[in-house]
């Protein structure tokens, strides 16, 4: 067998076509790789990075979402009024479907995606440790979700200030809304990405995440409703703490102006409510780390 | 060299299945080959290696990092190539490297320019920038083998990285494995069932059957010194006349379909060369000699030997 170098001569000097060259340069270590996951995943949650047609359903419903803000803007504008016609944290309770659609439809982009295309696979092999790929893809969804929420209170929070309403008043309900954005995208996003993560289809965790939120919520207002009618409010107060939005709604009651139907009467009750929130968001996160323990060790 | 995967009585025992029986097992750097029939062990191999998947008993080192403690280090410098699909098809092969490569902990810079070199180096052009749910298996296998490489690991798992391609996209698949251990400098352990593949870019061969080593030697070792040379004539009766010619000269033969097989190392100590007997004979003969070549032998024949003799433990080999 001929030796393959024997072509060169001894110490002489030739031009090698190597190809290949070694990457010398540095190695981020877990804190920029999770960083690096958390911005992909907040990119692909709104499409981007993605096919063209997956951006289109989020920017739709973002656009519809900001539409009763823009028009409230617009009457400000030319009509002047004293007041905005919609409170801060109202906002969120009147677009309700369209954060349940948005939340069920894009958690799967994040969770279910990478576990139908085996993805999660090539993740694994890789040196996040799977929970704080939970977590990361858990905060690509919140933040997509609190975009969703907080852009109408800035859009309603500088028209207020256009319409130089009082400053000091506009900024301590808009402080509030976005603290109380903050605990439903908590719960939203703890809910809908649990659900996705114990599916591998995405139409059936679309399905699944709005028949919880939605449904469960209509439920809810449904006895909060008839327990008004018939003169046993305690019964809505109870039944509201089973829902993300109920509770929401509850905790609006009871620091805002705005009331719902049955809201949380007496410090022990709207305690509950601020409780049971974040609760859920975090026995949800905490379920999403064990769920994907558990994927990697399969 | 420290040896890159060095294995001491690893077991994996999933209750219903032993997949690992205290398996003890050196792998250094190369290509090195990890044959076995489905369900022999070699995937389960991989997941414990990458530090994945519990052992049950025993422990392996990996670059030399522990797999049990030091599982983020292997991982940070290792690369793999699982079997099953693993590419999101709404992103195209280019943003998916990058992207994964900024998982391995590469700058987001310096992961464009590594996934622009891997992507050259594993033949996907102009594709690159379509998204992936639209490739050929063969177009997939490819983006597979980039995101293996996009880090620059020491070693690369790759599971089963021929699985259903054609043939021209299996030796291309193939002849790119080869590269990576031989011009790339990265170890290289690639499993397959189909053992003829494996002969061809493997350095060493490691033999699983039912989760024990069967047999790990350089892949020479099991191709090499069978001493027998084929031989194939043509003309009337051939085959037939050609024996009994040969054996007369004191050469022993034996039929294998068309040919004959003759064994080289009888007539070692005789002056005459056997290669000369051989064409002489066919010469006198008057028969056209088609053939006079070494018998490899293939892998699939550790099976026949060594697979009967470790099924019953009791047989000792001499």
């Amino acid at each position: 067998m001929t030796d393959p170098t024997s072509a060169t001569p001894e110490g002489g000097s030739v031009i090698h076509d190597l190809g290949y060259r070694p990457y010398t340069g540095p190695r981020l270590g877990p804190a920029a790789i999770a960083r690096a996951l958390v911005v992909t995943g907040f990119r692909n949650a709104f499409g981007l990075g993605r096919s063209g047609k997956s951006k289109v359903l989020p920017f739709v419903l973002l656009g519809i979402n900001l539409m009763p803000a823009l028009v409230i803007g617009g009457v400000m504008v030319f009509v002047g009024l004293k007041r905005l016609p919609i409170g801060y944290a109202q906002y969120a309770s009147t677009t309700q479907v369209l954060l349940g659609i948005f939340v069920a439809s894009q958690a799967p982009v994040l969770f279910s995606r990478d576990l139908r295309h085996g993805t999660i696979s090539l993740y694994l092999a890789r040196p996040l440790p799977s929970s704080t790929y939970a977590l990361a893809r858990w905060s690509s969804l919140l933040g997509a979700t609190l975009v969703f929420l907080l852009l109408p209170i800035l859009l309603l929070y500088a028209v207020a200030l256009l319409g130089e309403l009082d400053v000091t008043d506009q900024t301590r309900d808009a402080a509030i809304a976005v603290g109380l954005a903050l605990l439903l995208a908590l719960a939203l996003t703890g809910v809908a990405g649990l659900v996705a993560s114990w599916s591998t289809r995405r139409g059936f965790a679309v399905v699944a995440t709005i028949a919880v939120l939605l449904i469960g919520n209509g439920i809810v207002t449904a006895i909060q409703g008839i327990s008004q009618e018939e003169g046993h409010p305690r019964a809505g107060e109870v039944a509201g703490l089973f829902s993300p939005y109920s509770l929401y709604r509850g905790l609006m009651s009871t620091w805002t102006d705005t009331h719902g139907p049955t809201p949380p009467t007496g410090t022990a009750m709207q305690a509950a409510y601020l409780v049971v929130l974040v609760a859920l968001s975090v026995a949800c996160v905490a379920a999403l780390v064990w769920r994907y323990r558990r994927v990697a060790t399969a | 060299m420290e040896a890159v995967v060095q294995t001491r009585g690893l077991t994996k025992d999933y209750g219903s299945v032993l997949a690992l029986d205290a398996l003890d097992l050196e792998i250094g750097a190369g290509t090195t080959g990890l044959v076995g029939a489905n369900g022999a062990g070699k995937s389960t191999l991989l997941k414990i290696l990458l530090g994945l998947v519990p052992a049950t008993r025993g422990g392996a080192r990996v670059l030399g990092h522990e797999i049990a403690t030091e599982g983020p280090a292997i991982r940070a410098a290792v690369g793999y190539l699982p079997e099953h699909d693993c590419l999101p098809p709404d992103v195209s092969a280019s943003d998916f490297v990058v992207h994964m490569a900024m998982m391995s902990g590469l700058p987001r810079v310096a992961a464009r320019e590594r996934a622009a070199e891997v992507l050259r180096h594993v033949g996907l052009a102009e594709e690159r920038y379509r998204p992936m749910g639209g490739y050929s298996t063969g177009m997939k296998q490819k983006a597979k083998l980039a995101q293996a490489l996009a880090h620059d690991p020491r070693l690369v798992l790759l599971d089963e990285p021929t699985n259903g391609l054609d043939p021209a996209a299996r030796d291309e698949m193939l002849g790119l494995v080869q590269r990576i251990g031989r011009d790339f400098g990265i170890a290289v352990i690639v499993t397959s069932h189909l053992l003829g593949e494996l002969e061809r870019v493997s350095d060493h061969v490691v033999v699983l059957d039912g989760g024990r080593l069967l047999r790990a030697s350089s892949t020479d070792e099991f191709l090499d010194a069978t001493g027998v040379l084929l031989v194939e004539v043509l003309g009337d009766d051939a085959q037939a006349r050609m024996a009994q010619a040969l054996n007369r000269s004191g050469v022993a033969t034996v039929a294998r379909g068309t040919m004959l097989t003759v064994d080289a190392t009888a007539r070692a100590s005789d002056q005459v060369d056997v290669h000369d007997l051989i064409r002489d004979t066919a010469s006198d003969l008057g028969l056209g000699l088609v053939r006079l070549q070494v018998d490899h032998r293939h892998i699939e024949d550790v099976f026949a030997t060594d697979g009967a003799g470790a099924s019953s433990p009791e047989v000792s080999h001499d």
